[in-house]
């Protein structure tokens, strides 16, 4: 190896090659369109309230993905159904509105991605404050998203109701600051309600009537162009909704 | 290529004072190198507080700035940029000014880049600290400083391109590929990463794709070319002779750019991404052991000894190695299923980044300081306390944090056990992954007290040269 300007091809082509990579990825995926239901007469998914928007810039600065994903695996690879996380798994469409995808590296806590459609309950604006607020068995407090303030006239529509050992001092509040208020409305809009002809699990083998396509029990691919989603697709694996 | 690499440094004694270098190369080598090892003592000691607030979550909770989920950002930051950023780019200046067999040129481009690559790591530090965080795997800082750091990068590295593309002697060493290598994928990766995320960020899910493709090609194309290219140039001028099965490193070298860019999706797995991204990422990390066979083949001489630094770089080998295995291994669908976003990746992560890579650039700071300020260190016990803690410390950092991801690996898996019976199950581990963490921050501790105690000695000494 001895000529420079040779070397520094091969560098670029080297590099040049994995980015080719990311490009098909983009190519695949750049212009996934929303997928329209003509039963509902609505298209799916929905686009973020604005102040949920706010929160997901609030869950991004502080770092909530650390622990946290927003990825619901396939039923049979792992356990996220089975916790309750959804009941399908994620696809690609699921995401498309989100302005900083938030998909997580870590589950020291819990998945977050159906969090506004826990069942058998999904907690409610109130019961998300008094988490942050005061934090739960691995999960920190957040009290610098709260105001803990002296009531003057009359008491806020937004202090948190505490009981036990977080209630305030008499003639003090704890309230949520914007932040604390634009997260738990981000919190409460994670919820990924349509069953896209894509999150469909694909048939086990065996199982019969249609033929199985030879990835097995892989994920199947998100169609590659949006425009033609339009229409629900026969070949979906599954029926209509 | 086939040449000894050890011809490359021309007559050694003479080439190695301090003198061949100029005093603006001197000084800029020193500034990165000081801020290197001052940057490593605080990514330790962030580290160590987002450690233990995995097992006590009220510690520091109600301090915004240092939150879990910032700490830990600031910590990775910290060590990515400052530490490894600055020490990799002055031992990489270094040796490709050891091979052009002349003094460094551009140098007062280097000091001023190294400034301002710190002025810019100091701006984006306090920005995750006060709610600029863009969440994205080595890629915390905020989008404001980044340009910054990229052209304070460039600066810097002019001195290390002009080195290589004026060198003597045609012919590229080992050492010279990976150095060369590192200086121009970091740019091309950190432009890319923040126009395709921060600045014009792409859509949906491909954030996720992007965000992958540049935490592990920074770590294959950047983080472990520079310290490869460390432990090539230290290794054959130790051992003084080619390296055993030195024909097959040029393989090991395209291998590592050609294949690593591509092991991107490995922690997509299962994921909302097409599914073709995480199989090729699995393929790839199959390929990659091919490189990493060659890389302990050729510097299997570490293993013989032969001074500290070869302790360094050995132990820095085998566990660049191991944590090749570990990756291709834990690739596979049936076991990343139980390690996927457990603490076993993040004992992967310290295994490569910490074991691996740090452990090799210690290695060639030991071998060049002294070759730098023309004086040996001046605390052989501080140097033998750094090896044996930093050894110490890694080791149990990545076996408790193993331990704790597979426990929660296992117990993740069956949906009846609580996240809080979770943190039961992991908590006696983590306590141990912050005593590992307690034990590095001492380890750098050592290494920082010796730099800058060299550093004064070298210069009392000087003057009094210069009086006499």
């Amino acid at each position: 190896m001895k000529s420079g300007p040779y070397f520094f091809v091969g560098l670029a082509a080297a590099f040049g090659m994995s980015w080719a990579g990311v490009m098909w990825s983009e190519a695949q995926l750049g212009r996934l369109a929303p997928y329209y239901d003509d039963i509902e007469s609505a298209s799916f998914p929905n686009r973020m309230p604005g102040n949920a928007a706010a929160g997901q810039l609030v869950y991004r600065d502080l770092g909530c993905a650390s622990c946290h994903t927003q990825q619901v695996r396939r039923p049979g690879y792992g356990a996220d159904v089975a916790r309750g996380w959804g009941d399908r798994q994620s696809v690609a469409r699921d995401y498309i509105f989100q302005p900083y995808v938030q998909l997580g590296w870590s589950r020291t806590g819990p998945d977050l991605t159906n969090l506004a459609g826990r069942k058998p309950a999904a907690p409610d604006a109130d019961s998300l404050m008094r988490l942050l607020y005061s934090g739960q068995g691995g999960m920190p407090a957040y009290s610098f998203l709260f105001e803990d303030r002296e009531v003057v006239g009359q008491a806020s529509q937004y202090a948190l109701k505490s009981t036990g050992g977080l209630t305030p001092a008499p003639g003090r509040e704890i309230v949520p600051t914007e932040r604390a208020l634009d997260l738990v409305a981000y919190l409460l809009s994670l919820n990924t309600t349509y069953d896209y002809p894509e999150a469909r699990p694909v048939p086990a083998s065996g199982a019969g009537e249609k033929p199985i396509p030879a990835s097995g029990g892989e994920i199947k691919p998100v169609p590659a162009s949006g425009a033609a989603d339009k229409s629900v697709p026969a070949s979906g694996g599954g029926g209509a909704k | 290529m086939t040449a000894a690499p050890t011809q490359a440094s021309p007559s050694p004694k003479a080439a190695d004072s301090a003198a061949s270098y100029g005093p603006a190369g001197c000084a800029a080598l020193l500034i990165l190198l000081g801020s290197g090892v001052l940057w490593l003592v605080a990514a330790g000691l962030l580290a160590l507080i987002s450690s233990i607030q995995l097992h006590s979550p009220g510690f520091l909770a109600g301090c915004p700035i240092l939150t879990y989920g910032r700490s830990q950002a600031l910590a990775e930051s910290a060590f990515i940029y400052g530490w490894f950023g600055n020490t990799g780019l002055a031992v990489a200046l270094w040796i490709l000014g050891r091979l052009a067999g002349e003094p460094l040129r551009a140098s007062n481009w280097a000091i001023t880049g190294a400034l301002f690559w710190n002025l810019g790591l100091t701006i984006g530090l306090v920005g995750i600290a006060a709610g600029g965080e863009t969440a994205l795997p080595m890629l915390e800082l905020p989008r404001y400083v980044q340009p910054l750091l990229l052209a304070a990068y460039a600066a810097v590295a002019l001195g290390g391109v002009t080195a290589w593309t004026g060198r003597r002697r045609e012919v590229m060493f080992a050492s010279h590929w990976y150095a060369v290598a590192a200086l121009f994928l970091f740019p091309w990766l950190f432009s890319v990463a923040q126009v395709m995320l921060l600045w014009y960020p792409v859509h949906g899910i491909l954030q996720a794709i992007v965000a992958g493709w540049f935490a592990q090609g920074l770590w294959t194309l950047w983080i472990a070319p520079l310290s490869l290219a460390g432990a090539y140039y230290v290794v054959a001028r130790m051992a003084g002779r080619v390296l055993p099965a030195y024909d097959s490193a040029a393989f090991g070298f395209w291998c590592l750019l050609l294949v690593g860019g591509w092991t991107g999706g490995r922690h997509l797995i299962g994921g909302p991404a097409p599914a073709w991204i995480s199989t090729v990422a699995i393929g790839a990390l199959f390929v990659l052991l091919f490189h990493y066979i060659v890389v302990v083949l050729n510097l299997r001489a570490s293993f013989a000894g032969g001074g500290i630094s070869m302790r360094f770089i050995s132990f820095g080998v085998a566990a660049y190695a191991l944590g090749g295995i570990l990756d291709a291994v834990t690739g596979m669908r049936g076991v990343a299923v139980f390690t996927q976003f457990t603490h076993f990746d993040e004992a992967q992560r310290q295994l490569a980044i910490q074991g691996g890579a740090t452990m090799m650039l210690f290695g060639a700071l030991y071998f060049a300081l002294p070759r730098i300020v023309g004086r040996p260190w001046a605390s052989g016990g501080l140097v033998r306390g750094h090896l044996t803690l930093s050894a110490l410390g890694i080791l149990l950092l990545v076996a408790c944090l193993g331990a704790a991801g597979w426990t929660q690996g296992w117990a993740l898996n069956d949906p009846k056990t609580a996240f809080s019976a979770i943190a039961g199950l992991t908590h006696s581990w983590l306590l141990g992954a912050t005593a590992a963490r307690a034990l590095l921050l001492l380890a750098d501790i050592f290494l920082a007290v010796n730099f800058f105690w060299t550093l004064v000695c070298a210069a009392v000494g000087g003057e009094k040269e210069g009086a006499a």
